[in-house]
Order: structure tokens, then sequence, then C-alpha cells
């Protein structure tokens, strides 16, 4: 009795030592479906970490809705261990009813502060702990026509008077200076007033400015706004003039900057693939820059706006944070496998913000990319970034500063006038709660 | 009263329910709800505070709302002459030819079956400033159109109705030509004989007879002039510089762009009760015996 | 003699003045035939004549890499859907004002209710119906839609099928009560048969209005897949591609169906289309 008493108890020993040590953690990931982006993800993310791993097993469930149904999923407790939203200002609202899981812990352990871009990392800091980490980011940068630029022995423009100096050589050709259109896109006004406000006001004003410190109706900030105005209205640097921006349309204006209409292309990092494609059947050639410092108070090298895409989190009711924080930690260790990734989508998606560096990159890459993503983790990461407005505005002044910016083209308000508008809406936002978190500069 | 007609009475309720309450869930009670809305300053999330009449104040300090009821003043203005005028005269030719009646009546009518989104198509590019008109002018050396209507704040709202209004007197000439044909044609022969010029027959027999359809017509178009929003929205999105901007347009955008849904219902009442105001005014005109 | 020059002339007159504003027309639409197939090339050379080489590859680079396919089947879907449920539920009712009491109160509620139905702006209602779709989950799904269609089209098509089902003889509803029937039965073995031509009509009106239409198709739906023909050419034309080829060709497909239809129908149609006028 007790030798069979004591086998069947070794036997039921062994067997749950057993099952618990070759049981593996899961940990159930959701994330925003994209027909062109999940099967990579699939098999370069979620496969790739499986067959490393024994102990831990990560499953990825792509929704289609994740807004709505992640909410009610974190508030009945249930949910998944890892989640994505939009942006900062969604997680704002789960970590103020205390849905989300602090990082803090496993970011001291696995050194994330070192991993990431110190703008990241700030950006999902709240209360002094991080709560969330960005997925992707865009900037503003220009494309030029390079052949053209060496034909006629122009070199790009470091400061204002080169600017300008530089739009009149241009113009002298018959040349626009930049190519650029808003049809069928009002809100791309906001990319230009975001890159005079960066490039002439400053990063250093603008996050002031963005916390309450300054005022939006500061000098620097209206006159940032009057020389965008003069520039468009004026000088007409966009594709000849003001109503010609107005009526032209993605196609038009990347045609033109092709066909050596224009001679520049103001834009965001997303026109990479289009500039590229257009110019492979050209016999010009194409290269970018940094947007040059129009005023010393912004700063005596290039900045680059910040616009971060999705976010990840940790679920705070999630059973398994250890093996969450640490599929986390295995992509942001390895930069080349990141780089794949996003090279495969076009670097429009996962573009995640770490230090990469030339080692990590896959040798058939278009130097010109390559150079763009060391060039910008590098800046980025010595404190040299911006802010763009639809990243960092609340809504009522997001809009307000795109769509009224024509009243100021069209000269029926003062920049002045313009301005006290947006800090009018401003302070109502700020009264309202309703502001956009920004990570500590 | 009799068993069978008390049946019928209930039975007859029951036929109607169906569509009573699906008009309820989807119209009345969201029409409820802003106007309950409209005394909150919520924006979408979070919480709601009630705040009174604030948000009417603010609406009449709203420099951008009055440019838009302005906007939609002149609009209706417009579409209460000219299409009106030409679909009259159109109309009133059409009565008097004998062969194409058919081809005319169609083509007339044909921009009125197709999408908004289709006919703004057609227009931005006709106007568009290297590829339309403006471009075929550019070949030719003349500078005419060189900038899209769209794109000039003093053209945009003219612009914006010229394609709505392409798209939209056909209907009208339908609609009178089935009032004109209804007219007795005895009235005619015998203002022929008195020698009654074209013009004389149309401004002493078709007007006065076609006015009940006429006037009608009129209310339409004052009523539908309202909440005009697919060609402003396609067209311009209200621009440049809020220049072609209309009251249907600007609650959209209070509502969908900055989230401002208390703020937005205030509009959505205010144009409540101006159609209501117009047709208020109609039924008064024929309660009082007005021939409408 | 002076009398037929008279006419003869002003005949010539006539039919000038008609076919310039019939040009008006045919001119603009022309122009969208033309651009559907041409090569994307010549849009800078000859934007607004005949295209010299004619590229039918336009309409298959629409229907393949727009997607079309789905769109169509989302257009359709909606269609179909607001069909069943906006022609049943009017149906309903109208049998009820015009057969079964047509001289009750109901008919003060059908005035009521009509009334309101010209005369709320959608605007009033737009947004909290949005909100209150959001909390349903029928927001970004076509049943979503669907409901809204049909109750949007509800009192013209109520009003439409009442004022041709009160001209039905009331001795075939009597006949048949005589044999028995129940009320329901009325409906489907009476009226239903002989109203077939305005609910042929209804439907005409109410694919026209569902196929064309732009505010809620554009607020409500904002998932590409589910998205109806109206929202994808509306996205076409904005942020990321406006390649004038492609869009002529798609907008040729949207307005295709309805062309058609409207060839075949164009009585009906009409007569539909006006009868809200003219009846009042």
């Amino acid at each position: 009795m007790n030798k069979i008493f004591n086998f069947f108890l070794s036997f039921v020993l062994t067997a749950f030592f057993a099952t618990s040590t070759f049981a593996a953690t899961k940990v159930v990931w959701w994330m925003e479906s994209d027909a062109t982006t999940d099967p990579v993800v699939q098999e370069f993310f979620v496969d790739a970490f499986n067959a490393e791993h024994d102990d831990i097993e990560l499953e990825v469930v792509f929704k289609e809705d994740i807004n709505d149904t992640i909410r009610p999923a974190l508030l009945s407790g249930s949910g998944p261990d890892i989640f994505d939203t939009p942006g900062a200002s969604y997680i704002k609202i789960y970590q103020d009813a205390g849905l989300v899981k602090s990082l803090q812990e496993y970011a001291d352990q696995y050194g994330w502060q070192d991993k990431l871009l110190e703008w990241a990392y700030n950006s999902g800091v709240f209360s002094g702990e991080l709560y969330s980490i960005p997925k992707n980011y865009e900037t503003m940068i220009y494309f030029y026509n390079k052949t053209l630029f060496e034909e006629n022995g122009w070199s790009l423009p470091n400061n204002l008077e080169e600017v300008e100096a530089l739009a009149a050589k241009i113009k002298a050709k018959g040349m626009n200076p930049y190519a650029y259109g808003s049809t069928g896109w009002q809100p791309t006004h906001e990319h230009l007033v975001g890159n005079y406000f960066n490039t002439y006001a400053g990063p250093d004003n603008v996050y002031k400015a963005l916390i309450g410190e300054k005022k939006w109706t500061d000098p620097e900030f209206v006159e940032s706004i009057e020389l965008l105005r003069k520039h468009m209205v004026d000088d007409g640097y966009w594709s000849g003039g003001l109503e010609t921006y107005y009526s032209l349309g993605w196609d038009d204006f990347n045609g033109e900057f092709v066909n050596r209409e224009s001679a520049m292309l103001m834009i965001g990092t997303w026109g990479f693939n289009v500039t590229a494609t257009n110019f492979a059947e050209s016999s010009d050639d194409w290269d970018w820059a940094a947007l040059p410092i129009l005023h010393p108070q912004a700063g005596d090298k290039p900045n680059y706006q910040l616009a971060t895409g999705g976010t990840m989190s940790v679920n705070a009711a999630s059973k398994n944070p250890e093996a969450a924080a640490k599929v986390i930690d295995w992509i942001l260790s390895d930069r080349a496998r990141v780089l794949n990734v996003t090279g495969q989508l076009g670097y429009g998606a996962w573009l995640m913000p770490l230090h990469y560096e030339d080692s990590d990159f896959d040798p058939n890459i278009d130097p010109r990319q390559k150079r763009f993503l060391t060039e910008f983790a590098e800046a980025t990461g010595t404190g040299n970034y911006g802010y763009t407005t639809w990243t960092f505005y609340p809504n009522d002044p997001g809009v307000h500063i795109w769509k009224d910016m024509e009243v100021v083209w069209a000269g029926d308000i003062t920049p002045l006038e313009f301005m006290e508008e947006s800090q009018r809406l401003w302070d109502k936002a700020r009264a309202d709660d309703a502001l956009v978190p920004v990570g500590k500069r | 009263m009799p068993k069978f007609l008390t049946n019928i009475n209930a039975i007859s309720w029951y036929f109607l329910m169906p569509v009573l309450f699906i008009h309820f869930f989807v119209i009345a009670f969201p029409s409820i709800l802003s106007l309950l809305l409209c005394l909150t300053d919520w924006n979408g999330f979070g919480k709601i505070n009630y705040v009174g009449l604030e948000n009417f104040e603010e609406l009449f300090r709203d420099r951008i709302f009055k440019k838009a009821v302005y906007h939609n003043f002149i609009w209706t203005i417009m579409f209460l002459t000219i299409p009106v005028i030409v679909a009259l005269i159109i109309a009133y030719l059409l009565t008097g030819i004998k062969r194409g009646q058919l081809f005319y009546r169609l083509v007339y009518f044909f921009p009125y079956i197709l999408a908004s989104i289709v006919n703004c198509l057609i227009w931005r590019y006709i106007f568009h400033p290297k590829h339309g008109l403006g471009g075929w002018f550019e070949n030719q050396g003349i500078d005419f159109l060189s900038k899209s209507p769209f794109a000039m704040k003093e053209t945009a709202l003219y612009a914006v109705a010229w394609v709505d209004m392409w798209h939209f007197w056909g209907f009208l000439v339908i609609i009178y030509l089935t009032g004109m044909y209804q007219v007795d044609e005895s009235l005619y022969e015998a203002a022929d004989i008195e020698g009654a010029t074209k013009f004389q027959k149309f401004r002493y027999i078709t007007i006065p007879m076609i006015r009940p359809i006429f006037i009608l017509s009129l209310i339409i178009i004052i009523i539908w002039s309202v909440p005009t929003f697919d060609y402003v929205y396609i067209l311009t999105m209200g621009g440049p510089a809020y220049s072609s901007e209309v009251v249907a347009n600007h609650l959209y955008s209070q509502a969908f762009q900055r989230m401002n849904v208390g703020y937005a219902s205030t509009i959505g009442v205010m144009m409540f009760f101006y159609v209501g105001i117009i047709v208020g005014f109609f039924a008064l005109l024929r309660r009082l015996g007005w021939e409408v | 003699m002076a009398t037929a020059r008279f006419r003869q002339r002003s005949s010539y007159i006539n039919h000038s003045i008609l076919f310039f504003m019939a040009l008006t027309i045919i001119l603009p639409l022309l122009v969208l035939i033309f651009n559907s197939v041409k090569p994307v090339e010549e849009f800078g050379v000859n934007p607004l004549g005949f295209p010299s080489e004619i590229r039918f590859m336009n309409y298959y680079d629409a229907w393949v890499n727009g997607n079309y396919t789905q769109i169509f089947l989302n257009s359709m879907t909606l269609v179909v859907g607001t069909l069943i449920i906006n022609l049943t539920v009017s149906g309903l009712a109208a049998f009820s004002l015009a057969a079964l009491n047509p001289r009750g109160i109901q008919t003060v509620v059908v005035g009521l209710y009509l009334l309101v139905g010209i005369s709320i702006p959608a605007q009033l209602y737009i947004l909290p119906l949005f909100l209150m779709w959001k909390s349903l989950y029928l927001l970004d799904t076509r049943l979503g839609l669907i409901i809204i269609y049909s109750a949007l089209n509800a009192p013209f098509a109520t009003f439409l099928i009442r004022s041709y089902m009160l001209q039905l003889p009331t001795e075939l509803f009597e006949a048949a009560k005589l044999d028995g029937a129940s009320t329901m039965q009325l409906f489907t073995r009476v009226a239903l048969p002989l109203s077939w031509p305005v609910f042929l009509t209804t439907a005409l009106i109410v694919s026209l209005n569902v196929w064309n239409e732009f505010l809620f198709a554009v607020t409500f739906i904002i998932t590409d897949d589910y998205k109806p023909i109206s929202s994808i050419l509306f996205a076409f034309q904005s942020r990321f591609a406006n390649d004038y080829g492609l869009v002529s060709a798609a907008s040729i497909l949207m307005a295709a169906p309805i062309a058609i239809l409207f060839m075949f129908f164009q009585r009906r149609f009409i007569a539909g289309l006006t009868s809200g006028a003219t009846k009042g």
C-alpha cells in the first residue's frame, strides 16, 4: 500500500513539475489590423520570437476595431497582455483609469531608456513612470532635385537669407521653389505651419508654449506665421502661388517636382517612396535634407519635428507582465530585425525610434533612406527634435491652426489675431483638461 | 361602435408601428438628444456639463457662423433665381417643339441622377489650372481660368453653387414641364387667334396656370438649400478662408473635427428652427386661404 | 402665311437654345468619358480633347487596384438591405393608411410625419445618431447604415405607395374579407400584387438615393473594406492619389448602373422623383 502510494505521489509530483517547467507562458498581444502589415509582423516578429523561446509563447491577435474593443476588455479585467493604441492621448485616458501597467521596473531592468531615443521614452512617461512605447514615427524634411542643383551650381540653404536668395534664383529660372498642394486634404496646411514654428521660433519655444509656460501670442510665433504668409502669398514659393497651391493634389505636385517645374518638395518622410519611384524613371537624381533653421533662436543645428504613430502598452490586469516585458524587450533589442520589418513595409510602419547605426542596416537599402534613419536617430538622440501640430495639439486648436491659416493667407486677419485665437482655444482646451501629453524635453 | 371597426383601428396601428419605430429611433430620438445636447458643453467623451444657453451666446458671437448664414442666404437667393428662370424658359420652349422631346428631357435630367461626388469630380477637373479649361487656354496662349475658381476666395462660393445648379436645373425643367402639360390647350389656341406673342402667352397663360407647382418648387428650393452640404464639402471644404462655408459645413467641422458636440448641436437646432419657421410660414399662408 | 413663317423661325430659335443648353450638359460628360480612357501622360498635353489612344486599362486598374468588386458589393449590400427593410416597413404603413382606416387619425399622423420628414435637416440629428450608433456597435457597419437609409427614405416611400394604394378599388378588399381573409392576407394577397408598379418605382428611387448618398456614407463608415462607392470616390480625389484617368473611369463605373437603370425605367424614375413635388 505504502509503495503504491509513494509511487503515485512521485508520479504526480513529477508530472506537476514537468508540466510547469515545460508549459510555456502565453502572452497575448492585440494589434491594429492592416492587410499589408499583418503577415510581415506574423512572420518576422511572432513566429521568430516563438522559434527562439520555449518558455514564452507569443500570440498576436490582429483586431479590426481595436479602439472599440480594447476599452471594454480592459475594464472587465480580461483582455490581452499587450495592446496597441493610436497615440499618447489615448494612453492618458487609460492610465487615468488605472487600466495600464507601469513598465518602470522593466524599463530599469532592461535598460529601455538607453535603447529608445530619449524623446520616444519620455513620450510614454506619465507621473514619472513609463506606460507606453511608440511604435512608429514620421517627420518633416524636404527633397530636392540633385541634378538640377548641380547643373545650376546651387547649394543647400542654411539660413533664412540663403533660403530667400535660393528661391529668387530658382524663380529667375522660371521654376517654383517648392512643390506642394492641398487639394483633397485641407489639413496639409498644418505641415507648413509646423515647419515654420519649428525652424523659426524653435522647438524650445514651441515646447514651452505646449506646456503653457509661454503664450502662442509671443512674437516668435507671430513672426513665424507672418514669414509663412509672406513666402506663400507675396513670394509664391509653393507651386507658383496661393491659388495654385490650393488646386494641386498629390499626383500634381509630385509630378511637378519630377518634371523640373519645381526644384524642391517640402513634405514628410512618407514622401520617400513616391519620390524614389517617380525619379526612378527620370534622368535626374534626388536627395533629401533637413529643413534649414530660419532664425538663430531655433538653435544652431536642424531639428526634426516629431510625429508619433501608435504605441504599445501592457494591461494592468495582465497575469504575465514579466513575460510581456520580455517580449517587448526582445523587439527593442534587435535593431536589424526591426529595420528588416519596417523596410518591408516601406518604412511607413514599425519604424521604431531606436538608436540605429550603420551596422544595423541591410546593404541593399537606399543610402539616402539609411542616411535619414541614422541622422534622425543621432540628431533627435541629442535633443534636436521639434513638435508637429498634429501630434501635440488638442483637437480644437489643431483644426484651427490649419483651417484658419487660409484666412491669414487671404489677408482677412493678421498673424497676431490668428495666434490670439489659437491661444484662446488652447486656454479652453487646458481648462477642459483636453491636452495631449508632451514628453519631457 | 361595431367591434369590427375597433379591431381594424388597432390593427391599422400595428401596421404603422414598424415605420414609426424605425423613424423615431433613427431621426426623432437623436433630434431630441440634440435639443438637449445644445445645452451642454460636451466633447464626445468625458463629463457632460449643463451650461444653459451659453452655446447660443457663443453662436451669436461666432464670426464664422454668421458668415456661413450669410452664404446660405446668398445660396438660396441664387437658387431661387437662376435655375428657376432657366428651367421655366427651357420647359416652355420644350412644350413648343415636336421632335426631340425625349432626347432633351433625358439629357437635361441626367445630371440629377448622378451622384454629387461624380458631378464634383467632373467640374473640379474642368476648372483645374493645369489639366482643365485653364490648361487648354494656356496651351493656346490665353491667360484665362489659370486659377481654379474653387481656389479663389472671391469666387469659391459661386463656383460651388454653379456645380450644384448644373446638377439641379434639369429637375426643375421636368417639374415645370409636367405642370405645363396640364395646362388646357384651348387657352393657347384662343391666345393664338388673338395674335399673342410667345412671350405674352408665357406670361399670361403658362405662369398663372402652373402657379401651384411653381410655388411648391420655390418652397422645396428654400428648404433644401438649408442643409446643403455635399458640394461645398467635396469641392472646397468651406474654403479658401471660409469663403464658401455654409452652415451645414460648419456644423460638420465643429462636430466631427473639433469634437464640440454641444456647440454643434446648437447649430443643428438653429437650422431646425429656421426650416420650421419657413414651413410654418407657408402652412400659415395656406391656412389663411392663399393658394399655395 | 406670315404666321407659318413665324412659327418656323421660332422653331429654329427654339431648337438652337435647347440644343445649346443640352451641350452645357453633354460636353462636361464627354470630358469625363474621354478622360476615363485617356492614358496618364496625355493629361498635361491634351487635357480636354479626345484621347489619342484609347486605354481601357484604366477601367481594369480602377476595378482591380481599387478593389472595386468589394466596393460594388458594399454599395449593392446597402441598396438591397435598404430596399428589404424600407419597402416592407413603408409598404405596411402605406397599406394601413390607404386601406385600413383612410379617414382616421392616422392621416393626421401622416401629414405631420411627412412634414417632419422633409423639414428636419440631417445636421440636427447626425451627431447624436453617430454617438448612439457608436455605443450600439452599429458604427462602421453596413447594417447600421442600412437602418439609417431605411429610415431616411421611409417618409417618401410611404407617401408614394400610399397615394397609389388609395386608388385600389375597395371592392376587391371587401370581396376578400368576405372570403375570410385576415388583414395581413389582405395586404399580401390583394394590395401587394396590385401595387407592384409603385413598388418598382419606389425601389428605383430608393436605390438611387442609397447608391448616390454621400453625407451618411462618409460619416458612418470608416474602414476601407466596408466603404460604399461614394466614399471611395471621395477618398480617391483626396490625400494620396489623383490619377485622373483612374478617377474618371471609377466615376463612370459608379454612374453606369444608375444610368442603365435610368435608360430602361426613365418614365418611372421621373414620375417617382417628381410626384413628391407635384402632389405636394
